[in-house]
């Protein structure tokens, strides 16, 4: 107990300091945002132009799609919000040798990364994310009851887990490569698949999404128990499994990295 | 001539090894943007299986497949990192190390990056075009490749670097007033990306959009080159197309001389 509260003050402090710098430097906070509200516009009018010319997508309306889009937006931003110094590990700390300062402070070296920057450029997606919703929303119909609400909320943050779990273990592979961060950046390409209905994928890309790199838990299957509410058990409670055996693995070859992991600094 | 070659070669090497010391971190960076390319492919398919015709603004499923890879292969092949180069040795002093050498600026940034072009070049183009041929070939029954379209394709694409290259030099020049290069870069690209087709075909756009984004530069990068290949441009259009390139390289090549000079008087590096 004693512990949690240490940590709990830790985190504030450090997300003290976070809004800080982000006080500082203003004009980065605003580019940081608008850059990623462009990248999402942009996928949103590819959508739009599509669904102008088409009357469905294999039996998906454009605000189911929307909605699916939109919902897949929300763990991913959160994720991004609060753990994008995983990143950072794979592409620089290890290889600059800059991770070091991570071991000497009296702190596990997982927590002190995850909490050691908020990334704010995030609030480009979840603004999206958000909008895109409640744009969709009213078109979908959707029957709303108290345990829908609750495993909504179960869903986004198991979901988010999904992404950090993976995160956590491919940045650890760079205790001994040195350098992994392209590896991270190819897991989350497939994420992309996730956006989009399953069903529109052969079985092979389906397979390979929900059990193998399982992204399509963060958004088409607790999305669609929202739309349809079918089968909560599967589409949200594997979504909980999931994301939790996602996080032991990636604790597990963290701890393992950490035990490996020599220095690259001078 | 030689004298000149034999500063700068050094540099091209320089490129090759360093696209080879983070080969496995390039195989999956590379992997990943493959992996993006499949989505886009699945996701056609879905679109063109969920449209009443056969052919959506002049594609038809087997070229909107080629589309999909030939305008991955593009990018790879014009891209071009100036941007955020030129920032980050603003940022960091390294600049100075560049400019007290008898050295153009421009040209060991060209020749550096050069080197990992052919490296990537290699590794690429081969399994690339190959798989794009067996897609055509598969669905209309005879090889279509036709060694002057491809010739003409890797004109396109030289002119389309060039025009990246001095477009993303402009652009670097921005680090002196965005001090937030990767937030820049990342918003760059997202509406490089949209204008120059890579999202959507522009043809899928409305007629009027269609119209001014085929005049901007940024039709110039991907699109034209792809066109070329697939053998939507030919003829008469083709030419004019290439002609337009050859404007915009010329175009940014000034701009970029001239922003250079501007800047270079108000130059601060801070330590380095």
């Amino acid at each position: 107990m004693k512990q949690i509260k240490r940590m709990m003050r830790m985190h504030r402090i450090f997300v003290t300091q976070e809004l800080k710098r982000m006080l500082e430097y203003k004009a980065n906070f605003v580019v940081g945002v608008i850059a990623f509200l462009l990248g999402q516009i942009t996928n949103i009018l590819f959508i739009w132009i599509i669904f102008s010319q088409i009357p469905n997508l294999m039996g998906w309306n454009i605000n189911q799609i929307v909605f699916i889009y939109g919902f897949s937006l929300i763990p991913k931003g959160i994720d991004h919000l609060f753990f994008d110094n995983l990143w950072m590990i794979g592409h620089f700390y290890v290889s600059r040798g800059e991770f070091d300062k991570y071991l000497t402070r009296p702190v596990n070296t997982l927590f002190h990364v995850l909490v050691e920057r908020l990334q704010i450029d995030a609030l480009g997606e979840l603004i999206m994310g958000i909008s895109l919703i409640c744009v969709s929303i009213p078109k979908v119909s959707i029957k709303w009851s108290l345990q829908k609400g609750v495993l909504t909320i179960v869903a986004i943050i198991f979901a988010t887990f999904i992404y950090t779990g993976i995160k956590i273990g491919t940045a650890a592979i760079a205790f001994w490569t040195k350098k992994s961060g392209n590896i991270t950046y190819m897991f989350y390409m497939v994420n992309d698949f996730a956006k989009y209905p399953v069903t529109i994928y052969n079985n092979t890309v389906r397979g390979v999404i929900t059990y193998i790199i399982p992204f399509a838990f963060t958004a088409f299957y607790p999305a669609s128990y929202i739309l349809t509410n079918a089968n909560p058990l599967y589409n949200v409670g594997m979504t909980v499994v999931i994301s939790i055996v996602l996080m032991t693995i990636g604790i597990i070859i963290w701890n393992m990295g950490i035990r490996a992991y020599e220095s690259a600094g001078s | 001539m030689r004298k000149k070659l034999k500063i700068y070669l050094p540099f091209v090497n320089a490129g090759m090894q360093e696209t080879a010391t983070y080969r496995t971190n390039w195989v999956f960076w590379q992997l990943g943007n493959i992996l993006g390319c499949f989505i886009s492919y699945f996701l056609w398919r879905a679109i063109f299986v969920s449209s009443e015709n056969g052919s959506m603004n002049g594609f038809t499923m087997p070229q909107m497949i080629v589309y999909i890879f030939l305008m991955f292969l593009t990018t790879t092949l014009i891209n071009s990192g100036g941007t955020y180069d030129i920032g980050e040795e603003i940022r960091d002093g390294s600049i100075s190390m560049r400019l007290i050498k008898p050295i153009s600026y421009n040209a060991t940034f060209l020749f550096q990056e050069l080197g990992n072009k052919i490296m990537t070049v290699c590794v690429l183009i081969i399994p690339l075009v190959a798989g794009v041929e067996f897609v055509r070939y598969r669905f209309t029954g005879e090889v279509q490749f036709h060694i002057l379209m491809f010739l003409l394709y890797f004109l396109s694409a030289i002119f389309a670097y060039l025009i990246n290259f001095f477009f993303n030099i402009c652009f670097g020049f921005i680090a002196f007033v965005i001090k937030y290069l990767w937030g820049a870069n990342m918003m760059k690209n997202c509406i490089v990306g949209f204008l120059s087709g890579q999202i959507i075909p522009l043809a899928f756009l409305p007629e009027m959009a269609k119209k001014v984004f085929l005049i901007l530069p940024f039709a110039s990068l991907n699109y034209t080159p792809v066109m070329i290949y697939m053998g939507m441009y030919t003829g008469t259009k083709m030419l004019m197309y290439i002609g337009l390139q050859m404007f915009w390289v010329l175009f940014f090549w000034g701009l970029s001389k001239l922003l250079w000079s501007v800047a270079i008087k108000h130059l601060s590096v801070q330590g380095g």
